[in-house]
């Protein structure tokens, strides 16, 4: 009797163990479109207590242990800006001398990335903003260093981000004096993995040649990055197997594995100049 | 002394026990997840930190049938990966394996002893790392580096605030152990 009831116990947990790795193994194989809903739906929902937690736990962080570096940044911040201030005003006057358009402000928000529980290799990353602070979509994120990614997924209070490290990035690319396009990737190795933090710049044409240290901006083509953000640096030449174009390894500036506190672009995407003044501000 | 009063009386009492060795598991639970979710991302980021996640994942698989340690698995996974937008499912992949296998691994191995404990706090952790890695389709060169220097970090830092764990709540989590 006894027996038999270890038996059916026995068959009883098997049973449970081959559900829970069905259902694990179904998680595996969903579209990430359906499984980023149903993360947002509980992160919005029944987990919404835990996100809170942790937002406050790296405010808390924040001012306890990085108060003063914010503090030295913003010293260094305080007077780039006013030794930019005179220089701005020249560069208005000459504009307008020109009749040519102005840049716009990029709207930002702050954001805390907010703690992982598993160590996984920082291709996407959970922030404490969301719908309700003006985030969507596609809005570019950045760092003090440079471009980080792009929002994936958004919800009320909280926003995943897809970073430089993920397959699916892309970005286009300029070199600071605009001469040379190309599109950011990430870096494929020969076994098919991705390689570690680093970007290619490919399509470049042939007759075109980056010297090693060159910095790379986006390029503002696309609806996603504004032109101008730095991205990283030409540290190599990549492997090119058509023939006909010349691809560039860049070592990105910002770290996804680092990042604590970024900013969400929130406006514009596709360019970072305001339209063309009619003729009469012109001649105004 | 038999009687059916003595024996409805024995059951209300073993009840009452169970009810209350419920809520001091839940205690030690829910202290387990503010120590994950407010205080360690409020201490630091670094990757060695302890993982009370999988510490409270195999102090439950422990106590249970595999079956049951498997859906303590499940539901510790999908937390996980629900809280780290990376590869859906590979946290509960990892999580049904660790559980169902530490709580198989009872059974066959686990004297109540503490360093029996312990090994099984650092491997627990140990391949939950390197798997979640691997169905992740991290780098090769990441995935090294994880098995070799990260994931044994980290299981031998959650190893010791296990050991600390079961000394403090062993009472409460009903973990004898030998001395």
């Amino acid at each position: 009797m006894r027996a038999s009831s270890g038996r059916e116990a026995a068959r009883g947990d098997l049973l449970l163990f081959a559900g829970c790795l069905a259902l694990a193994l179904l998680a595996l194989m969903f579209p990430r479109a359906w499984t980023s809903a149903f993360s947002s739906g509980l992160r919005h929902t029944i987990l919404r207590p835990i996100v809170m937690l942790q937002s406050r736990a790296a405010e808390d962080r924040t001012s306890r242990f990085r108060l003063g570096g914010i503090e030295r940044t913003r010293d260094s911040l305080a007077l780039v800006v006013m030794d930019g201030a005179a220089t701005r005003r020249e560069n208005d006057n000459l504009r307008a001398l020109l009749a040519l358009r102005g840049r716009l402000a990029r709207p930002h928000r702050a954001a805390n990335v907010l703690h992982r529980p598993i160590g996984t290799d920082n291709r996407m990353l959970l922030i404490d903003i969301g719908r309700e602070d003006g985030v969507s979509e596609f809005d570019p994120v950045v760092s003090g260093d440079g471009l980080l990614g792009s929002i994936w997924s958004v919800e009320a209070h909280s926003s995943s981000v897809l970073t430089w490290l993920h397959p699916d990035f892309r970005a286009s690319a300029v070199t600071a004096d605009g001469s040379i396009l190309g599109t950011l990737i990430l870096a494929p190795s020969s076994a098919g993995f991705a390689t570690h933090s680093v970007l290619e710049l490919s399509g470049v044409p042939l007759h075109d040649s980056l010297r090693l240290g060159t910095i790379v901006y986006t390029s503002g083509i696309g609806t996603v990055y504004p032109r101008g953000i730095p991205v990283g640096r030409i540290v190599g030449i990549g492997k090119e197997t058509q023939g006909w174009e010349r691809v560039y390894r860049v070592a990105p500036f910002a770290n996804p594995g680092d990042a604590t506190s970024v900013m969400v672009l929130t406006a514009p995407h596709d360019s970072a100049f305001l339209p063309i003044p009619t003729k009469r501000d012109s001649v105004q | 002394m038999t009687g059916p009063r003595f024996v409805d009386r024995r059951r209300r009492i073993r009840s009452a026990s169970e009810r209350g060795e419920g809520v001091r598991v839940a205690v030690v639970l829910v202290i387990l997840l503010l120590l994950e979710f407010y205080l360690r991302p409020s201490l630091t980021d670094w990757r060695g930190m302890p993982d009370f996640l999988v510490l409270a994942l195999l102090l439950l698989a422990i106590r249970q049938r595999p079956g049951s340690a498997a859906v303590t698995g499940f539901f510790i996974g999908l937390l996980v990966d629900v809280l780290s937008p990376a590869r859906f499912g590979a946290g509960i992949l990892a999580h049904v394996l660790v559980g169902w296998g530490a709580a198989w691994g009872r059974g066959i191995f686990f004297a109540d002893n503490l360093i029996v404990n312990v090994a099984l706090f650092f491997v627990g952790t140990w391949v939950r790392d390197v798997m979640v890695q691997i169905l992740s389709g991290t780098s090769l060169r990441g995935l090294w580096i994880e098995a070799i220097w990260w994931a044994p970090l980290q299981g031998v830092t959650t190893a010791a605030v296990g050991v600390v764990i079961v000394l403090l709540f062993r009472e409460w989590l009903a973990i004898r152990i030998e001395r």
